[in-house]
């Protein structure tokens, strides 16, 4: 599978990718965007089957990348990494078709309980 | 104060328990190396990365360091030697550090709070001031022997 990991964190994206490969889903596709904006182009131009979202981006937030998707019809599977949960955030993400909501800090064994029903 | 009832600011051991939590996950997942609670540092950080909090509730947090810690930090972020971290690594490590504090420190805020993107500033013994602001938590300790403080501060705004 191709995976998307969108944060305008190098370090955090870094992280992302090291805890998938602790979690033992290291073998998939992995791409990066550095901003909302290249996740929603990236997302339409490669077609990813999942995105690791931050919430918090420059140029477009995680959950109007998803919004801005799912209004053009793009039903890619899609969830949250943040540092931000309140219960209005994950309405919000829940309500434009978020997957999962993972909190920062994370652990290997949080992405494993997440992933392993979607990665497989 | 916040208005909100039901409202009970986050204190030190809330903001301890956060960032205990980022120690265990990212900087030192097997033990090895803690934060170790000092209770005084120096008046002035060479590395400080801030969130500001806006809405409901008004006010900044704060990640202040040592450039030798920022350093640790990233290397330890991007599994890389130390010598080779960039700038632009620290700058990335010390924003993602307040921004992870900052964003666990909205979830204990009242509803319509908003944390902004990170401003971080690397300046030797440079002072990062807000008028009007009081200081409400502050962590202050030692990490493999380089100074570290996390600190929240609000803003008292009325209306």
């Amino acid at each position: 599978m191709k995976i998307l990991i969108a944060d305008d964190s190098r370090v955090m994206r870094q992280i992302v990718t090291r805890t998938l490969r602790q979690a033992g889903f290291g073998d998939h596709d992995l791409v990066e965007a550095a901003d909302g904006r290249q996740a929603y182009e990236m997302v339409v131009n490669e077609h990813p089957d999942l995105v690791i979202s931050d919430w918090n981006m420059p140029e477009l937030t995680g959950v109007e990348v998803l919004q801005r998707l799912r209004a053009t019809g793009d039903r890619v599977r899609f969830g949250f990494v943040t540092s931000e949960c309140t219960p209005e955030m994950q309405e919000q993400a829940e309500a434009a078709g978020a997957e999962f909501f993972i909190v920062k800090p994370f652990t290997a064994e949080r992405f494993g309980e997440v992933f392993a029903p979607i990665l497989g | 104060m916040s208005d909100s009832p039901g409202f009970v600011e986050p204190n030190d051991i809330d903001l301890k328990e956060m960032v205990d939590q980022v120690w265990e996950s990212y900087l030192d997942p097997d033990g090895s190396a803690p934060l170790l609670m000092t209770g005084a540092g120096p008046d002035r950080f060479d590395a400080q990365a801030s969130v500001s909090i806006t809405g409901s509730w008004h006010g900044h947090v704060v990640f202040a360091c040592s450039v030798p810690a920022a350093k640790l930090a990233a290397a330890t972020f991007l599994a890389i030697p130390p010598e080779e971290v960039t700038e632009d690594d620290l700058a990335d490590t010390l924003g993602e550090l307040a921004n992870i504090v900052g964003g666990n420190v909205k979830s204990m805020l009242p509803t319509g709070c908003f944390v902004s993107l990170p401003h971080v500033l690397l300046a030797p013994g440079a002072l990062s001031k807000w008028p009007g602001v009081v200081r409400v938590c502050d962590l202050v300790g030692e990490w493999q022997g380089e100074p570290v403080s996390v600190s929240m501060w609000q803003e008292k705004r009325e209306g």
